[in-house]
């Protein structure tokens, strides 16, 4: 199904994948299970061969996420909602959500009671992250959803389930990785809309599967270093409609580094195969970059983009805000004024899922980059 | 002999003599820790840290009608209208200065439990960048459903409670001292219990408070727990009300009270009075909600107190599962014989709020009364709308007539 996908596949499915994955879930006859985003242990889900896939929102209209959340909750989470009441919802068996802040803790509740039929788990992602506790509790987090998995599917996970799933992982972000840096040092050889909708598919479709189109997408490429492209990096939490990346691509702009949830963060680190897995998991959390959410720090947040910034030879900085985020918006005003502080020009990008008309960023985006090349901000 | 002072007295001689020493901490070699009100503040007591709770001081400056002035501030800082109001008006004062009240002294230091809510956490960060002072985060996961998760849970928090004694070491540089911790929890367990005791007088009809003696009475508990004088203000606020028992007075005549309804939510604070007036005219007293509960705290002295604190702080209502919630709602309705219910939609406290529709259908589906909700803020009076409010209100109580409900009691 997903094992010989063109660039031009993975765009059309990465806007729309559900279809390919009632295909095959259909055709192999394995259940499917949802998470939100961030951080559950996916590589956990996969090896009891169960399709993990990561909800990032539906394009299509609200109609009942709305009486169960508010209309100022976060985007994201009530247009998982309405993907999941509306839309998608028959084709997972069950659902595995994250907890990193209070709309998530409350959208666990709302699934499970929307779903009493279905498997639905918590996953208490640790809110704080510099301390000894909370590497014990993402262990104890990774061995409570093994229990609660095996409890349902009433399997057993063997240790060699466990370290196949995470090597086909590891490859799955080992690829991305070559892919990104091939975008970074060809600019135009992978445009920012294809690339993203690799990432994206990549958290949606079996990987064992996807591992092979990327890998055959990555030989087939034929390297370019085309002139007038601005680098940037994008920093958020997700970016979506996917026609912000065109208006990226429209703008000649190459998205160099980023610190997205289905960026790098999804692509940082690599599980070791050596010793204890679930320790090695645990590791892989703290290794990952800054997440509003967990992180009690944002001059981490600051330091880090300014180091991509620097580090990526970027020309400027991308912030993408999802309307009626509070963790992005307790932070953005001082991350804005030490950025500024720093000299490095930084555009904020309103986002918000279901958005419809994008001209508007269009038009800022513009106006932003063509004050940036003609050196006022 | 001199003569006993009224709750109302000693509240005020309590509220002094804290904010004095408060103010002179440094004097005195303590230090100040701004802290959640839902946060094991025993801690912080038994270690001599002046606990400090910027949300008592936004709802001061809030039900004085200081919203708009201090939120607008804020907001021209980048901040949204859309956070919560506590820590607009909180961001606003810091910029602007403007209290109601003596302000609040500057912390050393901050301990934010998110069983209350995350807001509190990212906005104690926001605090603490001004000045470049520790934040300790006392992450307390959801107390969800699967019994054996919560003792994990429960071992989580109490590592933790470790961490943060060791943290208050580093940051003193003193020695944290156990057998005082057990002593502050005795005081702590107790207050607790009488202070159950006061919000359970509702249960009398008529009853004798409404949530807004709740409201009022609950401070103490919020900012003294774990201290000896934090026991007598609740004996004597017990005896206060029982005298009233025993004469049938209630806050409404006997023969008025209709209405006794549930209140979800924290309040409308710049509307305090004139909610309870007009809800009074109807034959409405709303006599409790989960939110006042929240102070409720049933500490076991035999145990460990790191163990039975963490225990208490992870279940509150606020980092409970909607479910749960509801059954904690149900046990009220059935306690104080409640039959009407308002659910407020606080679109500023997003962490209270966004259970409220589910939690709404679940409460009418059980006890056969329809609810009333409104949306507004806690205390941002632009998003007050009041010939709304007052419509619905009105309609409200009609319905309610309409149904025979004023005769009823919620069903189990």
């Amino acid at each position: 199904m997903w094992e010989s996908l063109n660039l031009k596949d993975v765009v059309a499915l990465a806007r729309d994948p559900y279809p390919s994955i009632r295909q095959w879930a259909r055709d192999t006859g394995k259940k499917v299970v949802g998470s939100t985003i961030a951080d559950v242990p996916q590589e956990v889900i996969h090896a009891y061969d169960l399709l993990p896939v990561t909800l990032l929102g539906t394009h299509k209209p609200l109609k009942k996420a709305a009486s169960h959340l508010p209309d100022n909750a976060c985007s994201l989470a009530r247009s998982n909602l309405e993907l999941a009441l509306s839309y998608e919802g028959d084709l997972f068996s069950g659902f595995v959500l994250p907890q990193v802040c209070d709309t998530t803790q409350h959208l666990s509740d709302i699934w499970r009671i929307s779903f009493p039929e279905k498997y639905v788990e918590s996953y208490l992602a640790p809110r704080q992250a510099d301390r000894p506790s909370a590497h014990y509790w993402v262990k104890e987090e990774i061995e409570r959803l093994i229990a609660s998995l095996g409890k349902w599917t009433g399997k057993t996970l063997s240790n060699d389930a466990l370290s196949a799933s995470i090597a086909i992982y590891n490859e799955n972000r080992k690829i991305l990785g070559e892919l990104y840096e091939i975008k970074r040092n060809n600019p135009g050889t992978i445009s920012n809309l294809q690339f993203f909708a690799m990432m994206k598919l990549s958290m949606q479709v079996d990987k064992a599967e996807f591992n092979k189109s990327l890998k055959a997408i990555k030989d087939g490429l034929k390297l370019k270093k085309s002139k007038g492209l601005t680098d940037i990096v994008l920093v958020g939490i997700t970016c979506d409609p996917p026609e912000v990346f065109d208006i990226f691509d429209e703008l000649k702009l190459n998205i160099v580094g980023d610190t997205l949830v289905d960026g790098t963060r999804y692509l940082r680190g690599a599980v070791s195969l050596n010793g204890n897995l679930i320790e090695a998991m645990a590791d892989r959390h703290f290794n990952l970059g800054f997440y509003s959410p967990i992180h009690d720090n944002v001059y981490k947040n600051f330091e880090e983009v300014k180091k991509l910034y620097y580090d990526m030879k970027a020309k400027a900085i991308i912030y993408v805000h999802i309307e009626f985020c509070e963790s992005q918006e307790y932070d953005l005003p001082d991350l804005k004024n030490m950025i500024k502080k720093e000299g490095i020009p930084m555009h904020v990008l309103d986002t918000e899922y279901q958005t419809v008309s994008l001209s508007h960023i269009l038009t800022r985006a513009q106006a932003f980059f063509e004050s940036l090349k003609g050196g006022v901000l | 002999m001199s003569e006993k002072l009224t709750s109302k007295q000693l509240s005020r001689k309590i509220t002094d003599e804290y904010m004095e020493d408060a103010f002179h901490a440094h004097d005195n070699g303590k230090l100040v820790g701004y802290t959640t009100a839902i946060s094991p503040v025993e801690i912080f007591v038994a270690h001599d840290i002046v606990p400090i709770y910027p949300e008592n001081h936004a709802v001061a400056n809030l039900t004085a009608k200081k919203g708009v002035e201090l939120c607008s501030a804020v907001e021209s800082m980048g901040y949204t209208s859309h956070l919560c109001a506590y820590a607009r008006s909180d961001l606003g004062y810091r910029k602007t200065g403007v209290t109601v009240t003596k302000g609040i002294p500057d912390p050393d230091l901050f301990l934010a439990c998110n069983a209350q809510c995350f807001t509190l956490t990212k906005w104690f960060q926001v605090l603490a960048r001004k000045g470049d002072l520790p934040v300790f985060v006392f992450d307390t996961p959801e107390h969800i459903l699967n019994k054996d998760a919560r003792k994990e849970i429960v071992k989580y928090c109490v590592l933790q409670l470790k961490e943060l004694i060791g943290f208050l070491e580093v940051q003193t540089k003193r020695k944290f001292d156990y057998d005082r911790l057990k002593e502050v929890m005795k005081y702590s367990a107790a207050s607790s219990i009488l202070y159950k005791k006061f919000l359970d007088m509702a249960q009398y009809k008529p009853s004798p408070i409404s949530i807004f003696d709740a409201l009022i009475g609950m401070a103490i508990a919020v900012y003294r727990r774990g201290t000896q004088e934090c026991v007598d203000y609740y004996q004597t606020l017990c005896d206060e009300i029982q005298a009233k028992v025993d004469q049938g007075i209630g806050v409404l005549p006997k023969e008025q009270e209709k209405y006794r309804l549930y209140w979800e939510n924290l309040p409308v604070w710049f509307k305090f009075s004139d909610h309870a007036k007009l809800l009074g005219s109807y034959g409405g007293v709303i006599l409790t909600s989960l939110y006042v509960h929240a102070w409720s705290f049933d500490f076991d002295l035999n145990k460990d107190p790191l163990e039975t604190l963490a225990e208490n702080y992870v279940n509150r209502f606020s980092n409970s599962t909607i479910e749960d919630r509801a059954d904690m709602a149900m046990e009220l309705f059935k306690k104080y014989s409640m039959n009407a219910m308002i659910m407020f939609m606080n679109r500023s406290c997003k962490a209270v709020s966004f259970a409220v529709p589910t939690l709404k259908d679940i409460l009418t589906k059980r006890t056969g009364i329809p609810a009333l909700v409104f949306e507004s803020d806690m205390g941002d009076q632009r998003f007050y709308a009041e010939s709304q409010v007052r419509t619905r209100i009105e309609a409200y109580f009609e319905t309610l007539d309409r149904l025979g409900l004023a005769q009823k009691t919620a069903a189990a």
